[in-house]
């Protein structure tokens, strides 16, 4: 038995030195691609719970990308998407900007993931001083991972005012019950709700919460129908919201139900069915925009991917879209000089028009979606430049 | 008022418990082994159940086909699963199970897309007022009707034909029952094919009462399914499900009335624990 | 080489992490499913002192004691509860505890605790005291397996009732492996916290208990050195596995199925009979 314990433990010895090498060889073997393109980080969960959302904002970004390359690139020089699969997991993400950073020599990263994986890898952008922007992922911390670290999309907070003043000032509702997805998307934004809702003469009745893997309401609702709200702020993604929104109409009530960027996507539409007419959200995408950058969008990413665009998609592609634009200012390879042109960013692209405040949080309208008959169309806009500033902290 | 609304609605959750926890508790009664690719199997009946009706038109054939679909894929799990490792600490089985599990989640994304698929045009969407100010879907009526029946139909076989007999006899002695003319085999096979066709069912109604089938449908009955079983006293039918009931009806009011301290799982399992704390066997011991 | 590094640390918590169960599940033969959750109470533990200006060194010790505190309680509900019943009892402990963190403000709820400092001594310091740590355990088990609790936790892993007959005090020794096993979880905590400098609730969760399990199983059920091996091992498959991209997980869990059906020993079980093989009879 010693005598086995020892071999074994020579046997082990060698195989972890096996093991090592191999990742140092794995490492080094993987990204040897021509130097002379300019390399966008890319970390976007592919397989996993986050798949679906991953895929729509990698379509985003390679379609974002291939718009800049058609156009002539940064310069003459093209664009390229290095892509890492991080599960939406913080675990695999800190490698994987590791990874990017050091051995891919990238010049900036984009975000296309969830919270934790994007906060993870915030801290090492920021710390190696490589730009980084995070397309969709709302946990208010990211930006302040450090000066290199900014966003495209609305921070929770920022949606959930926008939320009571569609619903206490716009649509008239005073008796609000709220359901509150369990994570920091649905608490940032009844953070935001909250807060506001005094300020619109909202009466808050009940908050109600549930956690994302759920898809029966059946519960929630009975007692939302006891309660006898004026309208409902329910927050969730499309494969939550669906099956809520269905739950909700079916059991009778027929408040307004208003929910935001979560819902954003054809599939929720497609899920709740006859049940989704009439649902509002707060979002960063406008269907019936008129202008050029966000119809150029919508056509080709439907092109691109076989379905319609989604927030997630129209996030991801105008985080590339505002990277390649700092890029083409800045024109050096300089990280620093880079970092500056996307903080002065002053750009009309897929979700608007956008700018970033000292913490990198970005300034843009809201775009107010409803559905009609099927398909999401232009609501109205709300541009309160107090109501909607970021923290600047 | 409320109050019986939360009642149904619990029993109603419980119900679509008790149809994914029935086939678990058998094939532990049988095998020892926490079966967590049964969810799986779930996952998978909601996926022909959506296929089939949007192909056919017809939810009664979809219903059907799922179930049968789902019980030979069950069959085959024991074949290909389960079979080599019988002589293996459970362990192993529990291992190999959740690789399965893993690797069939992906294998639904990979066919069938990561959106997830919805009915294109759902049935059963009627609505019955069943008291005075409570009405429910006929989907919902049907979850009820298929538990009752499904649960109560194989009650009667467990009592009734020699093969009910024989597979009771087989839980509580294998060697005994073998020694009295027992096929185990055909047993196992057998109990296989009836727990995963109601697991199927089961998903064919979870697909229908959320119009959306995703690779991940299965992730929550993995575990809670697993909490359902040891609840009601591993392998014992019976304590499956008024495990099931209780944990359905426990939820329903936890949601509502405790959601703000702790979540939907968390409640079953604090709840689990306090009841193992004091029945370390389970709320029914086997038999 | 910094990737490099970070990878290796990964490596290193997450064998840290497996010899940690592998006491528990492996010595002792009690199952857990909950595993994660002393990572969790020594991740959380960690980060909170070291935001509070605690060196990360220091943070060790109260990690450890306050994972091996609530692992304690977890030991106590297995003198009660048994085998099948217990694993499940260990699942609803790391839902109890996500569930418990997701509403503490305090431990950050949902949104989790960000910006841990890095550890004052940079990457490979980190690396240095991670592999420092995994010695240390490592000999720490060794010494446990040679020693009188060894044969008490194997006597207890084969037959609870037979090791009683032998006069052994069996809750004695299932809460000892409860005590080191919890500890050991939350130093690999501790960390972890550090390492990736982000904690929230999802990082603890059943899914990361089910993955450590398969490391100790899939190493073989007690074996050091296989354990050792597999956790190593699975911690970098998905950084391997980028070339396979969306396969990954498919892959992954087809690879705890193969491994469990051809080689149900593990790790352990492949090299005992390769030695056999290549050293004839012993």
């Amino acid at each position: 038995m010693r005598h086995y314990i020892k071999s074994a433990l020579s046997t082990g010895m060698l195989a972890t030195g096996v093991l090592a090498a191999g990742v140092l060889v794995a490492g080094s073997m993987v990204m040897s691609a021509s130097a002379d393109t300019i390399k966008i980080g890319f970390n976007v969960p592919l397989t996993g719970f986050a798949a679906a959302d991953g895929q729509s904002a990698l379509h985003g970004a390679e379609l974002g990308v291939g718009q800049v390359n058609a156009a002539g690139g940064i310069n003459g020089e093209m664009l390229e998407l290095v892509v890492y699969d991080d599960q939406a997991s913080p675990k695999e993400a800190a490698p994987l900007a590791v990874k990017m950073i050091t051995q891919d020599e990238i010049v900036a990263g984009v975000s296309g993931s969830y919270s934790g994986a994007t906060r993870a890898a915030a801290t090492i952008f920021a710390e190696s001083k490589v730009p980084y922007i995070s397309a969709y992922a709302i946990h208010p911390d990211i930006t302040r991972a450090g000066d290199y670290v900014f966003r495209t999309s609305f921070m929770g907070e920022v949606q959930g005012r926008a939320g009571a003043k569609l619903i206490g000032e716009m649509l008239g509702k005073k008796r609000v019950a709220m359901v509150t997805l369990n994570n920091d998307f649905g608490k940032s934004l009844a953070t935001g709700f909250k807060e506001q809702a005094g300020n619109f003469g909202i009466e808050i009745v009940a908050e109600y919460e549930y956690s994302i893997k759920d898809r029966e309401f059946g519960p929630i609702i009975s007692k939302i129908k006891a309660d006898k709200p004026d309208a409902i702020y329910a927050s969730g993604y499309f494969f939550t919201a669906g099956p809520m929104v269905s739950q909700i109409r079916a059991a009778g009530l027929d408040q307004p139900v208003v929910g935001q960027e979560g819902y954003d996507s054809q599939k929720f539409i497609e899920i709740a069915g006859g049940a989704s007419e009439g649902v509002l959200i707060t979002t960063s995408l406008d269907r019936d925009s008129s202008a050029a950058e966000t119809k150029d969008f919508i056509k080709g990413f439907a092109a691109k991917a076989g379905y319609p665009a989604d927030m997630v998609a129209a996030s991801a592609h105008t985080a590339i879209l505002v990277l390649a634009d700092a890029l083409k200012k800045s024109g050096s390879g300089d990280k620093a000089a880079l970092r500056d042109a996307v903080a002065k960013t002053d750009l009309t692209a897929s979700t608007g028009h956008i700018s970033f405040n000292a913490l990198g949080e970005v300034q843009k309208d809201v775009q107010v979606q409803i559905v009609k008959n099927g398909n999401w169309h232009h609501h109205s806009v709300i541009s309160d430049a107090v109501l909607l500033a970021p923290p600047a902290q | 008022m409320l109050l019986i609304d939360l009642c149904i609605q619990g029993l109603i959750q419980g119900a679509i418990y008790a149809l994914i926890a029935l086939g678990l508790t058998l094939v532990y009664g049988l095998l020892r082994i926490l079966h967590v690719a049964h969810a799986a199997l779930f996952t998978l009946g909601g996926y022909v159940g959506v296929v089939v009706t949007n192909g056919s038109g017809s939810f009664l054939l979809a219903l059907l086909t799922a179930m049968l679909i789902v019980g030979f894929v069950g069959m085959a799990s024991y074949r290909v699963i389960y079979k080599p490792l019988l002589m293996r600490p459970p362990l192993i089985a529990l291992i190999a199970s959740i690789g399965v599990f893993i690797a069939s989640e992906e294998l639904f994304r990979l066919v069938f897309g990561a959106y997830g698929l919805s009915y294109t045009n759902p049935p059963l969407k009627g609505q019955v007022e069943i008291l005075p100010g409570i009405s429910l879907s006929h989907a919902r009526i049907l979850v009820v009707v298929l538990a009752v029946g499904l649960l109560s139909g194989m009650g009667w076989l467990a009592v009734h034909t020699r093969i009910g007999i024989a597979a009771r006899a087989t839980v509580v002695d294998p060697a005994m029952a073998a020694s009295s003319g027992v096929n185990v085999e055909t047993i196992r096979y057998a109990s296989f094919f009836i727990g995963s066709a109601f697991a199927g069912a089961a998903g064919v109604m979870v697909s229908l009462l959320n119009n959306l089938v995703e690779p991940t449908m299965g992730a929550v009955p993995s575990y809670k399914a697993l909490a359902i079983i040891v609840l009601g006293g591993l392998g014992s039918v019976r304590g499956a499900l008024v495990a099931s009931l209780a944990l359905g009806v426990i939820e329903a009011f936890g949601t509502i009335y405790v959601g703000h301290i702790l979540d939907r799982d968390s409640i079953a399992f604090a709840f689990l624990i306090m009841i193992l704390m004091v029945r370390p066997q389970g709320l029914l011991a086997r038999g | 080489m910094a990737y490099e590094i970070v990878v290796l640390t990964n490596m290193a918590i997450s064998i840290l992490f497996a010899l940690s169960l592998n006491v528990i599940t492996g010595f002792c033969g009690q199952v857990s499913l909950g595993h994660a959750a002393f990572l969790g109470i020594g991740a959380y533990t960690s980060a909170i002192l070291s935001k509070a200006g605690v060196p990360l060194v220091v943070t060790f010790i109260p990690a450890m004691g306050m994972a091996a505190l609530v692992g304690l309680v977890v030991g106590v509900a297995s003198l009660r509860v048994r085998h099948d019943f217990l694993a499940i009892t260990t699942m609803g402990v790391v839902f109890l505890f996500t569930g418990i963190v997701r509403k503490q403000d305090i431990l950050g709820g949902e949104i989790g605790i960000a910006g841990i400092p890095a550890p004052e001594f940079g990457r490979i310091g980190l690396l240095v005291t991670a592999l420092l740590c995994v010695l240390a355990y490592l000999l720490f088990v060794i010494r446990i397996r040679k020693s009188w609790a060894g044969f008490a936790f194997d006597s207890i892993a084969e037959d609870e009732d037979t090791a009683r007959l032998l006069g052994i005090h069996v809750p004695r020794f299932k809460l000892f492996a409860f005590l080191v096993g919890t500890a050991g979880a939350g130093l690999a905590g501790a960390l972890y916290a550090h390492q990736i400098r982000f904690i929230g609730p999802d990082s603890f969760g059943f899914v990361e208990s089910i993955s450590v399990l398969a490391m100790v199983i899939i190493g073989g059920i007690g074996s050091i050195w296989g354990v050792i091996l597999s956790a190593a091992l699975l911690s970098a498959l998905p950084q391997f596995f980028q070339i396979i991209d969306d396969f990954k997980l498919l892959v992954y869990g087809l690879l705890l199925f193969g491994a469990m059906r051809f080689a149900p020993d593990g790790i352990d079980g492949l090299l005992k009979r390769l030695f056999r093989r290549a050293g004839g009879t012993r």
